[in-house]
Parts: structure tokens; C-alpha cells; sequence
């Protein structure tokens, strides 16, 4: 008798379950990431974005009294020249159906992976991923590379962002208001997630903000006299970078 | 010398990795080799360099370490936060002011080399990739080994190895005087160990700072093994010391003021004599045979 209580709820959760995924919509702004195409700070200087690739974990659908759903898994969205950039499926989950009010996930990778020896593990990790943090063991977890147009000439940027101090809590849940509705039939469904990139180049306290005409600024990576105030205002816009599309 | 289980040294594995250690179409612009900052002629570090320049003329921000017995080494790169070679060779072939590849670019490029794409077959079973080049570099590092200086022939046995103003030096080397040994210990005279050595009051550069973002950490550095140090000048992690005397002189000197200092740094009272004898052992730790070792060389 024990043992036959114990394979209801399995049992009802399995019959419930519903396929779910996950896109993605790189955005400036309100308008479309284009690769190649030149958009602007608001401090008035131009780049172009070459590279986007981010770790999502720790995913989970948030019920109406706030407990979670968590999602299994590790994904690796990556997105490059010649590839789409608009509903972009990023992941896939098999959640209860039934009325969520939200969605959290962390960008980055938990920290009892982010440690493991990266010549052991297996893509979405390991080195092959083109995330690993080889002079700071552990993982990029959000990687963002492109060209600022500078008077100079073009010089590259890149902003690195990782350690398990940098690891991105995004919360797209509200208990409150109600007016965060996520319907997921028994069929399944696709939650589709709009990500600001140009978040980044908010600017911070005081009015820093990501210069490229500084050539340390170039390389936000690690933390130094000269980034680290930057890296925590990269990180501070990042939180709200994400948010579900309508 | 210690080899990890997941990566055993095989002749043929060391031949592939020695051919991608000479090699510049590892490098996006397809002119930087991992040869190109690490020369053996100079103990595998980049002859008078005080940084290196990567693809496209990108300058780095740090002085190329010396290669000399590096399979014995605990911590990699100057912070010393790099476990073992396999994981370290990932930085220089995929950092933008190094080499600059990205993981599927290099596995595309190397596959497209039929003899390439044979010996990986051969040596690892798979179609080259990231992975297994940096396992081959690794095991192709892990024989540059090097102990055939005087100092060495001196410990075997030959009284007449090294000079008397050498000798001098290495009694003042290991003395509470010279105080070089404590963090310059072990057979490679390092302890491999970060710590701030008051090159400066204030770090343009913060060393393991960077990675830990501890104020106590701001300027640390690991300690660089001294076998053949007198080939691989300039010296410190920016380059920033031009000769070998200016070396031991900053020590003799104290440094300048830090907070983070490490405790052994202090005035050291040693006259030019004893200066010139420490420069002099250090120079006897030079191994000829090891820069010109065929085996070392690029493959013909």
C-alpha cells in the first residue's frame, strides 16, 4: 500500500507533463539584433555586435503560490554572424501544464559544475565550448564581442563576465499583480524571452560607462582598478536585461 | 613527472604537439605560433620582449613565462590559477591579443590539413578540436625538461662547474642574507606560489586581485622558477626589469612601500660584490643543451 501512494504523484505528474520551449529574441533596444549593423551607446559611440553566447541554468516556472517547477538541464545559447537571431529555441523542458505567474533562471553555470576539470566534461561544457576561462577557472558565463567604430579605427571589445560572483539571477515572476500570466496547455507550449543586448552600455553611479576610447575598457574580464566598477554595472543592467515577450 | 590519467604521454602524441607548438595557423591571422612567444632560444620565453605581440599586432599585457620544466609546475599563468598545462594552453590560443581562435574555427581549419587530420585519427581517435590540441601541446610541454646546467653538474659532482664568483653566489643565494630561497625553492627555485614582491606602491596590473577580487591579493604574482633565467629577460610580470642586476638589485633595495608586501621583502644590505655573485649563480643556472636540443626544435 506504501509503495502504491508513493507512484501517485508520479504518476499524476507524468500524465500532466507538457513539452515546453524556450526562444530567444536578441534585441537593441525595441528593434532586432542584426549582426553587422551599427548601433550606438548612449553616450554617442558606435559598435557592432560579433558574438552573443550565454550558459542558462537553473530554469524554473514559478506556480501562482510561489513554488517553483524546476527544469533539468544546461544550455548554451550561442548565436554568431549567419545564424538567426529571433526566436531562437534555446532550450527544452517538460513542465506540469497548467497557470504559472513566472519564470526564473540563472545565467551562468552552478557552481558545482563551474569547478569540475573542463578537460573532463562534455559540451555544453568543456573546453570545446569556447567558455572556458582558462586564467580563471570556471566558465564565461555570458560572453559579449564586437567592434567599437572608433575615430582611431575599429578596435575589438569584449565583455567576459563569470566567476560565481558574476553569476546572473533573472527573475521574470509576479506573484502580486497577476500580471505575469504563463499558460501552458497539455499540449505544451513556447515561452519566448525578448534580451535587451544593449543593456550593457547603460551607464552606472555617477555616469561610467563602458569606453572604448579607453583601451582597458576594451577588455571587461576579471576585475582591476580601471573595470572593475564597469563589470558591476554590465551586471547590475544585466538583471533586467531579459524580459518575456508579449 | 607528473602526467594526468586523462592525457598519458605517447611519442606520437609528444610529434603532434611539438608540430602545433611551431605552428601559426593555430592563430586566427595565421601568423602566431605559441612558438612565437615562447623561443627556444631563449628558454621558451619571448627574447627581450617585455610583452608579447599577438594576432594582428595586438600587444599582450604580460611578460611570456619561461617554459624551462613547466610539467612540474602546480599553478599556471602568473596568477597561478591554472591547474595543469591542458587547461592553461586554452588561453593563449583563444585569447584576442594572443592567438584568438574560437574552438570550431581551429577544428575546421586543422581538419582541412590532411596530415593534421591523420595524426589526430592516430593519436586521439577524433577529428582534432580544441581539446585535443591543447592535450597534445601539453604532453609535447612536458618534455621540455632541463637540468644540465653548471649548478647541476656542481651538485653531481664537478667541483670545477661553476665559478667561484658563482659559488659565492649560491652560498648567498641560500643564506638568511641573500634570503633568495625561500620563495625560490626546489629543484626549479619556485615555490610556485602568488605573492607581491613591491615592484611598485601602486598595480596598473593586479594580479590574482583580478581573479579573486581580494584587496590582499592586489599585486600578487607567482613565483617564476630561475632555471635559465639569465635567457629570459626582461623580468617581472610587465617586463618591466631589463637585466638580471637590476633584478637582484630591486630585492637588495626593499622594493617600494606596499601594503601587501610580502613579509620577506626588506632591504637586504648586500654590497655590489655580493650582488654581482648572485647575478653570477643565477647565470650558472643557465642549461645550454636545453636551447638547442634537436628535439626541442621545430620539426623539419
Amino acid at each position: 500500500m506504501k509503495g502504491w501512494l508513493s507512484l501517485v504523484p508520479l504518476f499524476l505528474a507524468g500524465a500532466l507533463a507538457a513539452p515546453v520551449e524556450l526562444k530567444i529574441n536578441l534585441r537593441i533596444g525595441e528593434q532586432p539584433l542584426r549582426f553587422g549593423q551599427t548601433y550606438q551607446t548612449p553616450q554617442g559611440q558606435r559598435y557592432q555586435i560579433e558574438m552573443l553566447k550565454f550558459y542558462l541554468s537553473e530554469v524554473a516556472l514559478v506556480r501562482p503560490d510561489g513554488s517553483e517547477v524546476p527544469a533539468k538541464g544546461l544550455v548554451l545559447a550561442d548565436f554568431r554572424p549567419g545564424g538567426p537571431t529571433q526566436g531562437v529555441s534555446v532550450m527544452k523542458m517538460d513542465v506540469p501544464a497548467g497557470q504559472y505567474r513566472g519564470l526564473r533562471f540563472n545565467v551562468g553555470v552552478p557552481r558545482e559544475l563551474n569547478h569540475l576539470d573542463a578537460g573532463t566534461q562534455q559540451m555544453p561544457l568543456g573546453v570545446n565550448s569556447g567558455m572556458y576561462w582558462a586564467w580563471n577557472p570556471g566558465y564565461i558565463f555570458y560572453r559579449l564581442e564586437g567592434l567599437a567604430l572608433l575615430p582611431e579605427g575599429n578596435q575589438k571589445w569584449v565583455i567576459h563576465m563569470g566567476t560565481d560572483a558574476f553569476r546572473i539571477p533573472v527573475r521574470l515572476q509576479d506573484l502580486q499583480t497577476r500580471r505575469v500570466q504563463i499558460n501552458i496547455p497539455p499540449s505544451g507550449g513556447v515561452i519566448t524571452l525578448n534580451l535587451d543586448v544593449s543593456k550593457a552600455f547603460q551607464p552606472g553611479p555617477g555616469g561610467a560607462f563602458v569606453d572604448w576610447r579607453q583601451r582597458p575598457m576594451r577588455q571587461l574580464h576579471g576585475l582591476s582598478p580601471e573595470t572593475s566598477l564597469l563589470m558591476s554595472v554590465v551586471y547590475y543592467h544585466m538583471q533586467s536585461a531579459f524580459s518575456l515577450a508579449q | 613527472m607528473p602526467v594526468p590519467d586523462d592525457n598519458p604521454q605517447t611519442p606520437a602524441k609528444v610529434a603532434l604537439g611539438r608540430q602545433l607548438f611551431f605552428d601559426p595557423r593555430l592563430s586566427r591571422d595565421g601568423k602566431v605560433a605559441c612558438a612565437s612567444c615562447h623561443q627556444p632560444r631563449f628558454a621558451f620565453s619571448d627574447g627581450g620582449k617585455p610583452v608579447s605581440t599577438g594576432i594582428y599586432g595586438r600587444k599582450g599585457q604580460r611578460n611570456a613565462p619561461s617554459l624551462t620544466n613547466v610539467a612540474f609546475r602546480r599553478h599556471l599563468f602568473w596568477e597561478g590559477r591554472s591547474p595543469r598545462l591542458e587547461l592553461q594552453a586554452v588561453g593563449p590560443l583563444t585569447a584576442h591579443d594572443e592567438m584568438g581562435m574560437e574552438p570550431d574555427e581551429l577544428s575546421e581549419r586543422l581538419k582541412a590539413i590532411p596530415e593534421y587530420a591523420k595524426a589526430f585519427q592516430e593519436v586521439f581517435g577524433e577529428a582534432p578540436s580544441l581539446r585535443s590540441v591543447t592535450y597534445a601541446i601539453a604532453a609535447f610541454e612536458r618534455t621540455l625538461l632541463s637540468y644540465n646546467s653548471p649548478f647541476d653538474r656542481y651538485q653531481a659532482g664537478d667541483d670545477k662547474a661553476m665559478s667561484e664568483a658563482a659559488l659565492r653566489g649560491m652560498e648567498l643565494f641560500f643564506s638568511e642574507k641573500g634570503d633568495c630561497f625561500h620563495c625560490h625553492v626546489g629543484p626549479d627555485f619556485t615555490d610556485d606560489e602568488p605573492r607581491n614582491t613591491a615592484l611598485y606602491t601602486v598595480y596598473k596590473d593586479i594580479g590574482l586581485a583580478r581573479a579573486t577580487g581580494k584587496d590582499e591579493d592586489v599585486g600578487k604574482f607567482k613565483t617564476p622558477t630561475l632555471r635559465n633565467v639569465a635567457l629570459t629577460a626582461p623580468y617581472m610580470h610587465d617586463g618591466s626589469i631589463q637585466t638580471l642586476r637590476e633584478a637582484v638589485q630591486h630585492y637588495n633595495q626593499g622594493g617600494q612601500p606596499n601594503l601587501n608586501a610580502d613579509a620577506l621583502i626588506r632591504p637586504l644590505g648586500l654590497t655590489d660584490a655580493e650582488v654581482d655573485d648572485l647575478v653570477a649563480f643565477l647565470q650558472s643556472l643557465t642549461d645550454e643543451s636545453f636551447t638547442t636540443n634537436p628535439a626541442f626544435l621545430p620539426p623539419r
